[in-house]
């Protein structure tokens, strides 16, 4: 019997894919700022300025917790079948 | 077991694939599972450095250190000596003449390598990078350091050098 999101994905066999793109791009983007925090903090933090690497660690866990969050819309992995 | 063609590989089983290509895909999935961990971990890293920067404040220097002699480094000099703290740090004391003495950390605040004072340049080398400073002040004249070098205060009593921290 095929459900709803059977037949979706098989009439839109390109949207997992476009969604994990989409993920995948995000977490990129993420991981990037959260490098340059991590850079610019060393950089600065080793002389007495505080409030940047307060102010980095703090963006640096909001990043952290939205591509946390964003796993959520993983899609599920296609189930191999076993063959004949 | 059941022939039935359609039920699925066991999860056990997904993990050791027969096929080579199988065995080196992998799959998008654990490629962005793996950018989360290390967002998490970049994430950490940053709040420690937080962390350790509260917990850990660096102390300034307390008191004053005899260093040497004024007769010992002549104009134009520069001495060498350490300090020992939470971590011994390398020091330069400079002669620039005229009764004009300084006292700076050696380490470049680019990638700490070890500067010194060319008198023949009037100027703080760093030769890794030619990195250069100013002598009275510390401060950077040219090159890729980001930070002036911290100082130290020097004083003389009765043909004794000595440094303290400076004053703000
Ligand atoms: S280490 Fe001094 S200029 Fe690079």
């Amino acid at each position: 019997m095929s459900d709803f999101r059977q037949s979706q994905n098989e009439a839109h066999p390109n949207k997992t894919n476009t969604l994990m793109t989409g993920i995948i791009f995000l977490l990129i983007l993420f991981v990037t700022i959260q490098i340059w925090f991590l850079f610019g903090t060393l950089n600065n933090a080793l002389q007495e300025n505080l409030n940047f690497a307060i102010t980095t660690a703090v963006g640096s866990l909001v990043f952290a917790f939205a591509s946390f969050w964003l796993m959520k819309y993983l899609p599920e992995p296609i189930k191999r079948k076993m063959k004949k | 077991m059941s022939k039935d063609p359609n039920s699925e590989i066991p999860k056990w089983k997904q993990d050791f694939p027969i096929e080579q290509k199988e065995a080196t895909h992998v799959s998008r999935r654990e490629f962005a599972k793996f950018l989360t961990l290390l967002s998490g971990a970049l994430a950490v890293g940053n709040t420690a450095i937080v962390v350790k920067s509260l917990a850990f404040p660096e102390k300034p220097l307390e008191g004053e250190h005899a260093i040497c002699m004024e007769s010992e480094v002549r104009e134009g000099d520069s001495f060498m000596f350490e300090i020992e703290g939470s971590k011994t740090i390398p020091y330069l004391l400079i002669n620039l003449g005229n009764g004009e003495w300084r006292a700076f950390e050696q380490k470049c605040t680019h990638l700490s390598c070890a500067v010194k004072y060319r008198h023949d340049l009037g100027q703080i080398e760093c030769p890794c990078h030619k990195g250069y400073f100013n002598p009275r002040t510390g401060d950077v004249i040219q090159g890729p350091p980001p930070r002036r070098l911290p100082q130290l205060e020097v004083v003389i009593r009765e043909g004794q050098v000595f440094v303290k921290a400076q004053q703000s």
